[in-house]
């Protein structure tokens, strides 16, 4: 077993940024991919990812509320808090990154292999060296200078155990302003609810929930509620039928599912701004895409740091999103070979940061930027 | 969670081998009462037989999403547009009411209307029955309601009183996922059991409801000496909102999403979406498909869809019904049907209050009381619209949120109908056809479109305002469900025939609601833009002014309950006096309509009568024997209540 790289409130906090960046991360994948469905087709493959994206959501709340409950400040608006795709995921292998992809085996691939089940081959496995290929990493570590996470599984290991170490040590560690917390009552559909951080035990709750609900990592293809884990919902996109109760892992007996995988808006993967035509109306809408998800991010900073009212108006902005999403996939690129435009998450600097929130993290920051 | 639908339960039970079951109870109907009947009988460890005129189709996410294709691209987007015509089991649409000249029934769509009086009422024939378009309001009936003769001298009274349904308002909540604060719901002296809350808090008023109530909200109304002050009022939804913690003592409450056979994650809570009728996109409403996917699951509980009841067969001697002789069609577009029976201890026709009385009296079944048929109700609804001073944000939010209710009772119910009003977050949809019809006209008279289209279409819309009178209509036997051997549809089942005519009660009503629809507009500052079209289907004239009269589908009276026989078709159990094994369940059985939608009391009513029909079951342990001509074993007990 390597050292443990927390020792304190601050490397706490430093890992649970980088904890948000890192659920916040996987959701511009899955919406591309989500929103390139024609619609009124492919509803099995358009509900399966879907679901795993509005838990993301979840997931990135849940870390809000840890944060919160430490005196962490969460901040969605620091420069490099949304990567530059394509990114390296912490699973292990150097050989892939996670691009923005309209729906195709690649990106079920991806989507995969982001989810998957991984306990590092050797307890002292679990840290691993950064490529140098220049890439971004999604789960890193903020306190050990150049090394990784072999799984995100792994990486919330490591916040548990540093947490628990931590709360030992410091008995004021929970100490946050509860008025901060996010109540069940803001989390719509999907599965799981948003727990509310007070303690240790809470917290652990709620990490081992994330962990859990992605990769079904200690309790099975479905967890204590009956929910199928993120990783095994799109093995059905690659398997062909739905799992049941009492199925094994490689052998789903549901009823049959299909991709249609040519009824998809096929989008320019990972487009850049660059890749639009200067001045063009599309990259207009294009840059106000990006404008208006900074300017959401900003609002859901605002709702994380007290104000978790504005969540309800962030239901609107989803919405708005969504349109956002459909003007651009609905058009070719020129240029591009017939390929589609799509949002390329290049989020304008200066967006709205909440001036009162810690500047913090800037170790975190950096792991994620190009 | 989603409610799993077992896989293939559409599609399992064989017909002929159903045959050869001797069912502790039959269900003609799968909808909201036939499905939690079929669950409260199963959890009971009975074995059932559902019969469902629909199409044998599992109930998949898959399957939901075709009905929202076919109602995104059809061009009328009325009740039934989600839903597939079957010509083997019709079903009445909005769009077939025509005006009737009188003497000339209108027999050209699936309901033969005599008249004089034409209507639009409808009813859906799928898995799920109306509960697939129904808007999900889901309020409670007055204590009052129950006792109108007594209280008024108007109407009838119930055998069963508010007290007594209390209960099972509790249960029909809870099994619905009603979303309400009791603060908003406890008026007119309905009354809560202490620590009651609903299972989801309440959904809140639209923009628009609030716009309304910032200038009408106090408005004092006088009517028959009694002072009021009218408000605008939250509605109980069955549609999921936010689960209270406190309920059930503390437990909480988990929403029902979508159902399907396979996992699926929407449908947790209402997005908001304006078309709840004719069909919630997510399935965030509650429809009976999330109860029977419950029930099915037990094992249980047996289905066979594309089965049309035909007949029911009675014993001679014993007046028990022995049968239910059914036509199974092979494929929905085809005429092709095989005659099938089934067999069981109970009967239980739970189709809906029309199609109820139509099976009876197709099979030479009137009741002893001749009232089978008679007394038929829904609410009339009167609507009124107007352009408010300013935007109002209307079409946001969902179909409708809030509304009057201050004159659902009192004492003017002594001479005139009561009603409750809806403020409308869909404009001047139903009046008018709105938005589709503004842009119509934007575009084919005005020339518009691109940004112009787009801001002239906000310009119009947002500042609609419609109320929607809901005015109760009391039971008159000449207004009844009938059928004639003329008249059968493509399986040869006799089609129901409607008398119906509006009583001046229900005018004098609809009168006082258009007068006070104009002091309303006019406390708001708006522009009054109703006018009633003489040529409208459902055009009614009292006292010498018009009125466009529209239907509810709120179906109701045609085997109403009492407590004597000769004035009744059913007892307070909703078990028929005339033959000891049947049960005639819905929205038939109710003496009064009131001013509540009416699925709320309908499943009350079903879940109060699942533990009569289990009591009787228990009571009549031993096994009859039963053929066609046999007698049966003895006269059952009567059942406890």
């Amino acid at each position: 077993m390597t050292a443990s790289t927390i020792n304190n409130r601050d490397d706490l906090i430093s890992y649970l940024h980088v904890a948000m960046a890192l659920e916040h991360a996987t959701i511009p994948p899955y919406l591309t991919a989500y929103y390139s469905i024609q619609s009124t087709t492919n509803s099995d493959a358009a509900h399966i990812i879907r679901v795993v994206a509005v838990e993301e959501m979840l997931h990135l709340t849940l870390v809000a509320n840890i944060l919160n409950a430490i005196g962490g400040r969460p901040d969605l608006t620091r420069p490099g808090f949304v990567p530059s795709y394509p990114a390296y995921l912490p699973d292990g292998e150097d050989d892939f990154t996670v691009d923005l992809r309209p729906l195709s085996p690649e990106a079920v691939e991806t989507f995969c292999k982001i989810e998957r089940p991984g306990q590092a081959p050797r307890a002292d496995g679990r840290l691993l060296r950064t490529p140098d290929s220049g890439s971004p990493v999604l789960a890193f570590s903020p306190t050990a200078e150049g090394m990784r996470f072999y799984s995100i599984g792994e990486f919330y290991a490591e916040i548990i155990e540093g947490l628990e170490k931590v709360a030992a040590d410091d008995p004021k560690l929970f100490s946050g302003d509860p008025a901060l917390q996010v109540g069940p009552e803001y989390f719509y559909s999907g599965g799981g609810a948003v727990i509310v951080v007070s303690d240790l035990d809470s917290a652990c709750r709620a990490l081992r929930f994330i962990a859990a609900q992605g990769e079904g990592l200690d309790s099975g293809i479905y967890d204590a509620d009956g929910e199928l884990a993120h990783y095994y919902r799109f093995r059905q996109l690659q398997l062909g039928r739905y799992y049941q109760m009492g199925d094994a892992p490689d052998a789903p007996s549901g009823p049959p599912l299909s991709v249609a995988w040519d009824d998809v808006y096929n989008v320019k993967v990972s487009a850049r701004l660059a890749d639009y035509p200067a001045g063009s109306e599309l990259a207009g809408v294009a840059r106000d895409f990006n404008a208006a998800y900074g300017a959401f991010l900003a609002l859901l900073t605002r709702a994380f740091n007290g104000h978790p009212g504005l969540l309800q108006d962030a239901v609107c902005d989803m919405f708005r999103l969504r349109d956002g999403f459909n003007l651009l996939v609905r058009n070719p690129l020129p240029g591009s070979d017939g390929l589609h435009a799509a949002p390329t998450f290049e989020i304008p600097a200066a967006f709205g940061a909440d001036p009162e929130a810690a500047p913090a993290a800037g170790a975190s920051a950096r792991g994620v930027t190009r | 969670m989603y409610a799993k639908f077992p896989e293939g339960a559409a599609k399992r039970t064989d017909p002929t081998a159903a045959s050869e079951v001797l069912y502790d109870a039959v269900i003609v109907g799968g909808g909201i009462a036939g499905a939690l009947i079929a669950s409260r009988l199963g959890d009971a460890g009975k074995r059932v037989l559902i019969l469902e005129a629909g199409p044998a189709e599992d109930l998949t996410l898959r399957g939901y999403e075709s009905y929202l294709d076919r109602f995104y691209s059809a061009t009328s987007k009325d009740n039934q547009s989600p839903y597939p015509v079957a010509a083997n089991a019709p079903m009445p649409r909005g769009t077939d009411a025509r005006r009737i000249v009188p003497g000339a029934p209108d027999a050209s769509a699936y309901i033969v209307q005599s008249g004089p009086f034409a209507t639009d009422t409808t009813y859906t024939r799928v898995l799920g029955g109306t509960t697939m378009h129904w808007e999900a309001k889901t309020l409670r009936m007055l204590p009052e309601d129950f006792r109108m003769h007594t209280l008024y001298g108007e109407g009838a009274d119930w055998p069963l009183t508010y007290e007594d349904l209390a209960p099972y308002y509790n249960e029909a909540e809870r099994e619905i996922g009603v979303s309400a604060d009791v603060k908003d719901q406890a008026y007119l002296g309905m009354t809560f059991d202490e620590d009651y809350v609903f299972p989801m808090k309440g959904l809140p008023l639209s923009y628009l409801d609030r716009m309304v109530a910032k200038d009408l909200d106090g408005m004092p109304v006088e009517l028959d000496g009694e002072r009021r002050e009218l408000r605008v009022r939250p509605f109980p939804q069955g549609r999921n909102g936010i689960p209270n913690p406190a309920f059930d003592g503390g437990k909480g409450y988990v929403p029902r999403g979508a159902v399907s056979t396979y996992q699926v994650e929407v449908g947790g809570r209402c997005q908001g979406n304006n078309n709840c009728v004719p069909i919630c996109p997510v399935q965030a409403k509650y429809h009976a498909g999330k109860t029977l996917a419950v029930a099915l699951q037990s094992g249980r509980v047996d289905l066979v869809a594309q089965a049309v009841a035909y007949k029911v067969h009675v014993d001679e001697q014993t007046r028990r019904v022995t049968e239910i002789e059914y036509r199974r069609y092979d494929r929905p577009d085809s005429p092709g049907f095989t005659t099938m029976r089934a067999r069981g201890r109970l009967f239980i026709l739970a189709a809906n209050a029309v199609e109820n009385p139509r099976l009876m009296l197709a099979s030479g079944l009137r009741s002893s009381s001749g009232l089978m048929g008679r007394n038929f109700m829904d609410h009339a609804y009167l609507l009124a619209w107007a352009l408010l001073p300013e935007v109002a944000g209307t079409f946001r939010g969902t179909n409708c949120t809030g509304g009057i209710t201050d004159l659902r009772g009192g004492r003017f119910r002594r001479r005139q109908a009561a009603f409750s009003v809806d403020i409308h977050n869909d404009g001047w949809g139903w009046a008018r056809g709105a938005p589709m019809t503004d842009l119509i006209d934007l575009v084919d008279a005005g020339g518009r479109y691109g940004e112009s289209l787009r801001q002239g279409l906000v310009d119009r819309v947002s500042r609609q305002l419609q109320l929607a009178f809901m005015v109760e209509v009391p039971a008159n036997p000449s207004n009844r469900i009938t059928v004639d051997p003329a008249y059968t549809d493509h399986l040869g089942n006799m089609r129901p025939i409607l008398t119906y005519d509006i009583p001046d009660y229900t005018m004098r009503g609809v009168a006082y609601a258009r007068q006070l629809s104009r002091r309303i507009f006019a406390r708001l500052g708006a522009e009054d833009h109703t006018a009633y079209d003489p040529n409208f289907w459902g055009y009614a004239v009292h006292a010498g002014e018009g009125y466009e009269i529209r239907g509810g589908n709120h179906l109701a009276g045609t085997h109403t309950m009492g407590r004597d026989p000769s004035t009744s078709v059913v007892n307070p159990d909703q078990r028929c006096w005339d033959h000891d094994n049947l049960y005639l369940v819905g929205g038939g059985s109710m003496p009064t309509v009131g001013t509540s939608n009416v699925t709320l009391t309908i499943a009350a009513l079903s879940l109060r009568s699942s533990r009569a029909m289990l009591a009787q079951l228990d009571a009549e342990t031993a096994p009859i024997t039963v053929t066609s001509t046999g007698a049966g074993r003895r006269q059952p007990q009567e059942v406890a209540r």
